[in-house]
């Protein structure tokens, strides 16, 4: 079996197309020199893998804070010496400071929200899935693409570098509601780290713009011929509504950040007023905190859709696929998602029942974020119906596929209570909120980034990645994640109140102690089992077995270039040509159990003894 | 089985799982002749895994969720009849809810136990059923139309106007604790204001006594008394940052927010004696937590509420003196420092006048008193608000003391 391992193989190094990647002094392309090629490169396919790694990378760290705040909740006051040595003053005597605590679960909702579950998820697979599927040799614009990669490097190195200044990073919470974090009174956390916090953002901000449109623009108008919008992969689907959605919402953001900004260094009073702070009267009056959180959540809850809409696309893909039936409801599915995003822009005050903000704006809002409940239930529907009478093929994508959906289910429903304005009341801002978006949009988008990556890695590296490891990464951390964010419901129906450092001071928040450790137990293995993802990746990518050029014989373009790992352009010869929607599986009548959507009328190759005049193409299907 | 013996369980179990992890990723990479899962069949492994998984799932919720019941204060015993309201509201939603969880959750697995792939085994092609759609399409949307509207029906209960026949009390939010406010005997609030607020002169709360006769029967306690049965409007300020107010056993909260005041009213219906009762502890107290992250010391912003009889009510409202009084302590030199308010400035500086009193215009006195409070007075909780654990005490943010004359001087009364 050694010889799999040998990252070399014959063929790879006469084809020239396969990349150059393993193949020194081997000049071939017209943009060979290693600057080009790895760093500022243009290739989609690159720019996809530097989204994927760089995102990877992030994801360790927003999780590793997730673990340090997590010992402090399982073990408040317990002296931990190892906190000291890593992080200095802020754990003196090895207890973390309250300030630090906040501004940890701060960094981690920002990095796993923004750079993970956003860029790591939508700029890994928009840009890698994009011209491949949809049969483009790359993206509309190769150099904004190549820019939106680097606004959002420039973004993750600031947002590191805010985790090692002397105040400390920014810690008035991922939302960033102002006057916290506009007064450096109030928080060391709000001074340089909330600068640099901004200052990201808008890093963050152009990255997600300058792909968003290149997304839109190369869907519209790069598709080859007899692709039709009708016959998109619903990936693609994903993608584009995604990006419709983030080129829509986060200018808004940007709005918000730029009037903070103004605030807090030239004294003007967008959201603040009467303030008496660290012993000394502010000058600011008659602005509105409420102001900032209508801006921030009309780009808050959008982008919640940002994250898990390219997570459900891929579990689309990936479930029709190892199912080897059609995606049920092809459709519907479309429908739904557009519904989505069409409710995604006017629910954005349910963050806000509890805010002062008049109540009878509370009813519409609670309207329309309820009605979203319909269009998810389809969703979900679906994906069980397309289970229903298949022939399933568990490889680790499809395990993580089928675990979006149960999170999604499990997740989702408990959004029926926290969109009700008046059972908002009660919950509002306690664990049971953190049980919510961690099983509903972190867990569910996560598994369709680690969906995506089993299910693509061999048309992304030309190699399988191992199995086994995923089996086993799949069960700790499909298992893990429940443990983990299952009993946070149990806290949120005693109250337990969000970010609190310790839940010690108040009757009514004691008696969680063995459930917290339990939690930060489940935790830390879950942690671990990502630590064993990330080393698959990266040891499938450089000895991992070679793979064939249609893996889970799937019908889509992607797995149709000439070679397994294809050069810059994708295909060698003809793009090719489609003829029908890629759903193609089992299709009664045809010999094989997949349909692939280049495959001319003609080509078919039937089962001995069909009768070739029964068969009709799924489009002519509906029109009949 | 209490949670003690499962978490004993957990800490074998945890090296056991782990061991597991890893003798696996030795046989992956080291020794792949021996590969002892080499013969399984994956279909069939995953597929029994996620029978298991399902059923031992929804037994170890159902179980959680009984193991922790007597916690859950925001859902039992409401102690408001908006949280009456609010509660049986959450149990309809709880009921579908989880019978939608369980079943889809059960099918999703049941089929990925049941459909799991055979070699030669052919998938239906079932590519869509219009009927289907619509009927997962509309039953939904009756079910989530009849939830919103009792939904709406419970909000515009709990947040209409207050009854006419009602107590008031205000909560102001500051780093970290909470001032609290009766109107006093002649039931009305006197005017506060920002910019009156002077922690070291004993008038923290930003009170105009000199010019506002409403004022000075105000009285500010350390635990807020509310008469059982009574409707009570609290108004809500923040002199600060943002915080929320939050009274879970009465179901109440909203944000607590600068530069306005926001209000809930609910109306107590158990004492907390009998309070104590029900729930059989004797030590039993109903508290008022922050909710809206705020800084360092959010998590300890507690006061106690007790809902007593409206007699004792009425005897403990007699009990409470006036902020007025006390704040005519704090400045005895008074007479002196309200004649000629502005030459005070070098005076406040001693410590043995500790700053000057409010005067009916505050603006001259901004500069000196906020300079004053800075040096001397970083916001520090209340010692009553000693966090019962031993943790370290939130450290109160720094002042930004080089700041002060700058942001001082640029008040513009």
């Amino acid at each position: 079996m050694s010889e799999v391992t040998t990252h070399i193989s014959p063929d790879v190094h006469h084809d020239e197309h396969a990349h150059s990647k393993f193949v020194k002094h081997h000049e071939h392309h017209h943009e060979s020199n290693f600057i080009t090629k790895y760093i500022f490169c243009q290739d989609h396919k690159t720019i996809a893998k530097q989204f994927l790694f760089t995102g990877t990378f992030m994801a360790i760290i927003g999780l590793s804070l997730s673990i340090l705040f997590r010992l402090q909740l399982a073990f408040p006051n317990t002296p931990m010496p190892f906190l000291e040595t890593l992080l200095g003053k802020w754990a003196p005597g090895g207890i973390l400071d309250p300030n630090f605590y906040l501004a940890l679960v701060t960094m981690h909702g920002t990095i796993i929200v923004f750079f993970v579950l956003t860029a790591g998820l939508s700029g890994t697979f928009s840009n890698f899935l994009i011209p491949l599927q949809i049969g483009a040799r790359d993206m509309a614009s190769g150099f904004l693409n190549m820019l939106s990669y680097w606004a959002f490097f420039i973004s993750s190195c600031l947002m590191l570098i805010s985790l090692g200044i002397e105040t400390g990073p920014a810690s008035g919470g991922w939302v960033i509601y102002p006057p916290l974090s506009a007064l450096p009174q109030a928080m060391p956390g709000s001074g340089l780290g909330m600068t640099l916090w901004l200052v990201a953002m808008v890093f963050f901000i152009a990255s997600a713009l300058l792909g968003g449109i290149n997304y839109i623009t190369t869907v519209l108008n790069l598709r080859t011929k007899g692709m039709s919008m009708d016959r998109l992969p619903l990936t693609i689907w994903a993608f584009f509504i995604t990006a419709i959605i983030g080129v829509l919402s986060f200018p808004v953001l940007f709005s918000a950040a730029l009037l903070l900004v103004f605030d807090r260094s030239f004294g003007t009073s967008f959201y603040l007023s009467d303030i008496f702070i660290g012993g000394e009267m502010l000058h600011y009056k008659g602005g509105s905190p409420i102001l900032f959180q209508h801006l921030f959540w009309f780009l808050g809850h959008p982008e919640v859709y940002i994250i898990i809409l390219p997570a459900l696309g891929i579990s689309s893909e990936v479930i029709s696929t190892q199912s080897r039936k059609p995606i049920f409801g092809y459709k519907a599915m479309i429908l739904s998602m557009g519904a989505i995003m069409f409710l995604s822009f006017i629910v954005w005050a349910h963050h806000m029942f509890v805010t002062g903000m008049n109540p009878f704006l509370g009813t519409i809002f609670m309207f329309f974020t309820v009605l979203i409940a319909i269009p998810s239930a389809v969703k979900a529907f679906n994906y069980i119906a397309t289970m229903w009478n298949g022939n399933l093929q568990f490889t680790p994508a499809m395990l993580f596929a089928i675990g979006l959906v149960s999170f999604f289910i499990s997740g989702g429903v408990t959004g029926l209570f926290l969109g009700n304005a008046a059972v908002d009341i009660p919950l509002h801002d306690t664990y049971f909120v953190t049980a919510h978006f961690h099983l509903v949009m972190g867990s569910s988008a996560a598994f369709g980034f680690f969906a995506g990556v089993y299910h693509w890695f061999p048309k992304m590296f030309g190699k399988k990645m191992s199995n086994k490891l995923g089996y086993v990464h799949f069960w700790l951390t499909f298992v893990g994640a429940y443990c983990v964010f299952l009993p946070m419901h149990f806290m949120g129906f005693a109250g337990m109140p969000r970010r609190y450092y310790v839940q010690t001071a108040f009757d009514f928040t004691q008696g969680y102690e063995n459930l917290n450790i339990f939690i930060t137990m489940a935790a830390i293995i879950t942690f671990i089992a990502q630590i064993m993802f990330v080393f698959n990746l990266v040891r499938s990518a450089i000895w991992g077995e070679k793979s064939e050029p249609n893996p889970w014989n799937s019908n889509t373009l992607e797995w149709t270039t000439e070679d397994v790992l294809p050069g810059h352009g994708n295909w060698k010869g003809e793009i090719p040509e489609v003829y029908r929607w890629p759903y193609d599986y089992n299709k009664p009548g045809v010999k094989a159990d997949f349909l692939p959507q280049h495959i001319r009328p003609e080509d078919i190759v039937f089962e001995e003894g069909y009768d070739k005049g029964h068969f009709v193409e799924h489009h002519d299907m509906e029109h009949a | 089985m209490d949670a003690q013996t499962i978490l004993t369980l957990l800490k074998f179990a945890i090296p056991v799982v782990l061991v597991l992890a890893a003798y696996n990723l030795y046989l992956v990479f080291k020794l792949k002749n021996v590969d002892m899962f080499a013969n399984w069949d994956r279909n069939k492994i995953n597929g029994i895994l996620m029978l298991l998984f399902v059923i031992f799932g929804t037994i170890a919720s159902i179980w959680g969720t009984m193991l922790y019941d007597d916690t859950y204060i925001l859902i039992h015993n409401p102690a408001s009849d908006h949280g009456v309201e609010i509660d049986s509201m959450f149990y309809v939603t709880a009921v579908i809810t989880g019978f939608v969880c369980i079943l889809t959750n059960g099918v999703l697995f049941y089929f990925g136990y049941k459909y799991s792939g055979r070699e030669g085994k052919k998938a239906v092609y079932y590519p869509e059923n219009n009927k289907l759609e619509i009927a997962w399409t509309v039953v939904p949307a009756i079910v989530v139309t009849l939830l919103i509207l009792s939904g709406m029906n419970t909000w515009w209960k709990v947040t209409g106007d207050a009854p006419a026949d009602r107590i008031e009390l205000e909560l102001t939010g500051k780093q970290f604790a909470w001032d609290i406010r009766y109107p006093g005997a002649d039931n009305k609030f006197g005017v506060v204001t920002w910019d009156s607020i002077n922690d070291a002169g004993g008038n923290s709360y930003g009170y105009h006594f000199a010019s506002d006769k409403n004022g000075q029967d105000d009285f500010n306690p350390q635990e807020i008394y509310l008469p059982v049965n009574k409707a009570v409007k609290v108004l809500i300020r923040s002199r600060d940052v943002l915080h929320c107010p939050t009274m879970p056993h009465f179901r109440m909260k909203i944000d607590a927010v600068p530069g306005m005041t926001t209000s809930y009213w609910f109306t107590p219906i158990i004492t907390t004696d009998s309070m104590r009762k029900i729930r059989n502890n004797p030590k039993f107290v109903y508290e008022l937590a922050c909710q809206e992250i705020c800084g360092g010391g959010h998590w300890n912003m507690r006061r106690v509420i007790h809902v007593v009889t409206q007699a004792e009510y009425d005897k403990w409202t007699k009990e409470q003196k006036p902020t007025y009084l006390a704040w005519q302590e704090a400045n005895a030199p008074k007479e002196v420092a309200a004649a000629e308010p502005k030459t005070d400035t070098t005076q406040v500086a001693k410590p043995a006048v500790p700053a000057q009193p409010a005067t009916p215009t505050p603006a001259p006195s901004v500069k000196g008193g906020a300079k004053v409070e800075a040096k001397k007075q970083p916001i520090a909780a209340p010692a009553k608000e000693t966090p019962k654990a031993a943790a370290p005490a939130a450290k109160p943010a720094e002042p930004a003391k080089k700041t002060v004359a700058v942001k001082g001087g640029k008040v513009n009364p």
